[in-house]
């Protein structure tokens, strides 16, 4: 008889073909959270957000934004003893959240993946314009005024482009891009 | 296939016991089946199954069957021959056989342990079980092979390992050879300022008992030595050892030092003083060096390298001069039964891991550097002080586990890092009592007698202990208190918070590893190391000190990180074990080797290369090869290489072996070749 | 004549196309043919991660099977488009279930990929293809008295796991030596710059990049030469907003690579795509300019 898999097996299953170590091994001594660029930011350094997600506690996991601010830069991941995949957990975590949408709405990160993808599924190529308004509006009043401003003069010194670029074949990448994950009326 | 068997010369008449080894074999193999099936071969006198065939009722039931049956050949189908193939042996020979009138199937290790699949299981036991009974009939008597211990011992490697077992064994009456690869001996233990936890000053400890040594009537001191070969067995090898040329005459040199005070040229001492600390060309490696005689660094001597100076010839005093340019390496053919490998450890080279920043920092130093600095007979007389020699820091960070603990460099804890960080922070409190120390460590692992004490005493003493592996270790300051300084970035687990810790000076306690030569060494001692390059012993609980290799014992930092009481255990027990051998004075070998039959002998000779062991030679006049049988350790690879087919491996003849095999294969219908390129 | 697959990635378009030209103009120098993939798309950068493993590493290697069609080994000038394919190529060698996903995809736009090519960056090229002799030998006009911050950013170096290489690289310090210029203490320089969190999570990533840009000022860098569109954009273009954010005034000139290696091989400016600087890049000018009147 299968038994509901745990949260923390759910995550373990998410890290698709990493390499390195179950998220089990950690012996929690805080290199990752040592070395994270980020790590003052996030509401749950990254070992206790490992520590949290091996006690199977899953909402407090799922609330945190520790993993919504991670840069994938890597540090951790290199520098760990027990060779886990620390960014790759992030990631895990972050898809986990996306497709269960249990994240809070003032996280930027989520609308601005989904953002992303969408671009991706309609033209093959990014475009920034789009991606804009995802993290246009959550800024203050200052800030977006500062933004825009800056994008503006991106604008005039033709760093941005105007229209969106494709690629040429975009019927045969989206097929493509069905054959892995079935999407449904997103073109 | 072999049809030319010799068949049995007499009626046999085998005892069968399969063991149910209590659920280990009996809850996957029908073993009463099994029993009740060998009772069909035509060999068998009788066939039982036993709970427990290892235990002294198992044992009593094949003797007494053996006295009352009178059977002639044994069989016990149970767990692996490493375990219990003596007990059973004894038990045929109390029973009045000939021990290796023996076979043991192993249907557990090779069986019930591999399977939950009972018919399958059990069928395999028949099978092994009937291969056993085939081999056992053809089994000729055969005696141990008697050998005389030789009472000398070797002892490789003179620090406080192999002072402890020359010492025990000294004491006891037998004679040492002890040979040591710098020009004193001591070892690591001779550049440390306190051990912990008595904080005992170490080379009030050591120093006597390597005068102990010295003075010695038992004990043969080489250093400056070296072994390059060693030929034998156990009771009987001989070592050849390199007795490096010192350029100073031993027999002459009073030890006074005047050519050391003369000698104008002085080099980085990057042994002894870990690269802190300087020394001249010719030198002893430390004040109390035993033996007092000094060495000429060829590679550094004026003399050598360009002809001039010879300072120390000129104010040498005695007559005839010491210093002799011309003295030449000297190599010894030294006679032992026994030899004790204690050859130690080195550290980690913490460059490995550059976020570190040793060697890019100024003030990062690793643990034997700092070492180095706090003896009082060290290159700063023991003022802890930065590379400029004169500044005291005001904050000192200690970082443990660099290099252990991790799977990017050793996955081994190396055991005596917390203690000595604890001992350091203690140290830099002792001397510098405003500084304030940090210890960023992953888990403190105090695990001795007095250690978890000695670990209260520093929370007491107002260490700051930061529970998080260190990140980094870098001079990029953010902040106005962190110029100047240097940064340890650390994830402060119990607080869930990363901090960055401006200090003075940073010290690294780096992982203790084998010798860079371990596996050259081991292979020179036929014995074998890890992967970490650390010697294997025998048994990792029971037999920690020996090796797999009869006669050659191992003892300390060799076999695996430790501290010094364990490592003067284990340098005891190895001389104990050594002193028993010499006491019983004669061992009795296996008499499982290789022999040639000179009729069949062409001389071709392929055996003589092929022995790992050189254990055969050739016979010039009769023009045959033979078998040095007490070198022979029964490997069976000349047995296979014969072209003429003339070596026999006892006990593992031609036709015990073909007879297993058919034995094993007793369910197979048909016994036609399976034609070439057509897939079953 | 050294061929490769040239896969610029989006951004070389036009928010870093003084990379794009800088990068064909330099590599002409040294016989090396930056082939550019027909018909590539985009890499999905970090952000595709996010969504689905499988499906970010399928469109990582329709681009793969675009180069291996050509028979060429493959060339990123953007570390995230560099570190998706080197990735994507050595997990398709050993996995054999991504491999067979991805390939079922790929069947789709008629390709098939079989994990027979390399993946470089391009900062990679001049280390190992060109190197600092052949590179200095092709110097011109040496950028005597600059002084140049060597970014290399994250994923350039990792996720490899080899000790010194990853945490003490010293190639890009050698180009910049063979140049003629200096190459300025920078112990930040494989710090993260933020990435797109630089829109994500707006605080932190300007944080990052107020690091990066103080610790390059106060070792005396004129300038910091990075290999990455995202590590560029992010350094330069939101310059302004670190200085409003945290009350600094940092006027650092931020160039690619190329464009400084470029400038001391004799290439124009205008070639090398300058222009479009927000933080202006006369000062650089002014200082060879009156280096080489002395």
């Amino acid at each position: 008889m299968a038994s509901k898999p745990s949260f923390s097996d759910e995550i373990s299953n998410l890290l698709y073909a990493a390499k390195g170590s179950p998220i089990n091994a950690c012996i929690q001594c805080g290199s990752c959270s040592g070395t994270c660029p980020v790590a003052d930011y996030m509401d749950q350094t990254p070992r206790r957000l490992i520590g949290m997600i091996n006690a199977n506690l899953k909402d407090e996991v799922l609330d945190c934004n520790t993993y919504w601010f991670c840069a994938s830069c890597y540090h951790c991941t290199v520098r760990c003893p027990a060779d886990i995949d620390i960014a790759g957990v992030m990631y895990a975590v972050k898809r986990y959240s996306i497709w269960n949408k249990t994240y809070s709405d003032d996280l930027v990160g989520p609308n601005f993946s989904e953002a992303w993808v969408k671009m991706i599924i309609r033209s093959g190529r990014s475009y920034e314009p789009i991606l804009a308004p995802t993290y246009m509006f959550q800024l203050g009043t200052k800030e977006f005024f500062q933004e825009a401003l800056n994008a503006s003069k991106m604008v005039m010194k033709g760093k941005i482009p105007v229209l969106p670029p494709r690629i040429k074949r975009l019927d045969n990448f989206k097929k493509m891009i069905r054959r892995i994950i079935p999407l449904g009326g997103s073109s | 296939m072999n049809d030319t068997k010799s068949p049995p010369l007499q009626e046999e008449k085998v005892g069968v016991y399969v063991c149910h080894c209590g659920t280990n074999i009996a809850k996957v193999v029908d073993v009463e089946e099994v029993a009740k099936w060998a009772e069909g071969n035509p060999n068998v006198a009788i066939s039982r199954e036993y709970k427990f065939m290892c235990s002294s009722l198992g044992q009593e039931l094949i003797e007494q069957d053996i006295k009352e049956q009178g059977l002639t050949k044994i069989v016990v189908a149970s767990c692996s021959p490493h375990m219990h193939e003596g007990t059973f042996r004894t038990a045929t020979e109390n029973g009045g056989l000939n021990p290796f009138m023996f076979e043991m199937a192993n249907i557990r290790e090779h069986d019930s342990w591999t399977t939950d699949n009972e018919e399958a299981a059990t069928l395999k036991a028949k099978a092994l079980v009937n291969a056993a009974i085939e081999r056992v009939v053809h089994h000729q008597p055969l005696e141990q092979i008697p050998v005389e211990i030789n009472p000398n011992t070797l002892i490789v490697g003179g620090g406080i390992a192999g002072i402890t077992a020359a010492l025990e064994l000294a004491d006891g009456g037998n004679h040492v050879y002890l040979v040591e690869r710098q020009p004193s001996i001591g070892g690591h233990m001779a550049q440390l300022d306190k051990t912990f936890p008595t904080l005992d000053c170490s080379a009030c400890i050591l120093t006597p008992k390597m005068v102990d040594v010295d003075h010695h009537p038992n004990i043969t001191l080489m250093t400056w030595s070296e072994v390059e070969k060693l030929d034998g067995y156990i009771g009987n090898f001989e070592v050849t050892v390199r007795k490096r040329a010192r350029y100073v005459n031993e027999e002459h040199c009073t030890g006074c030092g005047i050519c050391i005070e003369k000698c104008p040229f002085k080099v980085i001492d990057n042994e002894f003083e870990a690269g802190l600390g300087e020394r001249k060309v010719i030198y002893r490696p430390f004040p109390q060096a035993v033996p007092k005689y000094p060495v000429i660094d060829k590679e550094n001597c004026v003399y050598f390298q360009k002809g001039k100076c010879k300072a120390c010839e000129k104010f040498c005093p005695t007559e005839p001069n010491s210093i002799d340019f011309e003295q030449q390496d000297q190599i010894l053919k030294l006679q032992v039964g026994n030899i004790i490998l204690a050859t130690g450890y080195e550290l980690f080279d913490v460059k490995r891991i550059p976020q570190y920043g040793y060697g890019q920092l100024e003030n990062v130093f690793t643990s034997l550097e700092f070492e180095r600095m706090v003896n009082a007979a060290g290159p700063t007389e023991g003022k802890i002080v930065l590379r400029d020699k004169e500044t005291a820091p005001q904050s000192v960070a200690i970082v443990h586990c660099v290099g252990s603990r991790d799977e990017n460099y050793h996955k081994y804890c190396s055991k005596v890092c917390c203690m000595y960080s604890l001992k350091f922070a203690h140290l830099v409190h002792e001397r510098l009592p405003d500084a304030t120390v940090y210890n960023c460590y992953i888990d403190m692992r105090t695990p001795g007698k007095g250690y978890e004490e000695f670990y209260d005493r520093l929370l007491k003493e107002g260490t700051n202990f930061i529970r998080g592996k260190v990140a980094e270790v870098t001079d990029s300051a953010r902040i106005p208190e962190e110029e100047g300084k240097i940064i340890v970035q650390v994830e402060d687990t119990l607080i869930g918070r990363q901090r960055r810790v401006p200090v003075d000076m940073v010290i690294l306690s780096p992982a203790m590893e084998a010798q860079p030569d371990s596996q050259e060494v081991s292979q020179l001692f036929k014995m074998g190391c890890d992967f970490e390059g650390f010697f294997i012993e025998r048994h990792p609980k029971l037999d920690p000190i020996a090796t797999m290799t009869d006669g050659i014992y191992i003892a300390g930092a060799c076999q695996g990180p430790k501290d010094v009481p364990d490592t003067v255990s284990q340098g005891a027990a190895a001389a104990s074990r050594v002193a028993s051998l010499i006491s019983r004075g004669t061992v009795m070998m296996e008499p499982i080797r290789a022999s040639i039959d000179a009729d069949g002998c062409s001389g071709c000779k392929i055996c003589n290369n092929m022995c790992p062991y050189n254990a055969i030679e050739f016979l010039e006049e009769e023009e045959v090869s033979r078998v040095i049988t007490a070198l022979c350790q029964g490997c069976g690879t000349c047995v296979a290489a014969c072209p003429s087919g003339v070596i026999t491996g006892a006990h593992f003849t031609n036709d015990q072996l073909y007879s297993q095999i058919e034995g094993l294969l007793w369910d197979i219908q048909s016994l036609e070749p399976v034609p070439a390129g057509k897939e079953e | 004549m050294k061929k490769y697959a040239y896969y610029p990635g989006c951004s070389l378009e036009k928010i870093a196309s003084s990379y794009h030209k800088s990068t064909i103009e330099t590599t002409k120098i040294f016989d090396i043919d930056m082939q550019e993939l027909d018909d590539w798309n985009c890499c999905g950068a970090t952000t595709y991660f996010h969504v689905d493993g499988i499906l970010a590493h399928t469109l990582v290697a329709r681009n793969l099977a675009l180069a291996e069609k050509e028979g060429l080994d493959m060339v990123a000038p953007c570390s995230a488009c560099y570190k998706n394919a080197y990735f994507t190529n050595s997990l398709f060698k050993k996995d054999p279930d991504l491999a067979e996903h991805i390939n079922f995809a790929l069947e789709e736009d008629d390709l098939q990929f079989q994990g027979d090519i390399n993946v470089f960056h391009l900062l990679e090229v001049f280390a190992n293809d060109i190197g600092p002799e052949k590179l200095k030998e092709k110097v011109t006009n040496p950028l005597k008295g600059l002084k140049i911050a060597p970014y290399y950013g994250c994923q350039v170096v990792r996720p490899r796991k080899n000790g010194e290489e990853v945490e003490n690289p010293q190639y890009f310090e050698e180009l910049i030596r063979a140049t003629g210029a200096e190459s300025s203490y920078f112990p930040e320089r494989l710090r993260c710059c933020g990435g797109s969190l630089i829109m994500t999570s707006r605080v932190p990533a300007l944080n990052l990049v107020r690091i990066l840009l103080e610790s390059a000022e106060k070792n005396g860098a004129d300038v910091i030469a990075t290999a990455c569109p995202m590590c560029q954009v992010n350094l330069e273009c939101y310059q302004n907003a670190v200085n409003e954010e945290f009350g600094t005034s940092f006027h650092l000139p931020i160039l690619y690579f190329t464009q400084l290696f470029g400038i001391a091989l004799g290439i124009s400016p205008k070639k090398l795509g300058f222009g479009i600087e927000m933080v202006s890049a006369k000062p650089i000018f002014k200082k060879l300019l009156a280096k080489e009147a002395n």
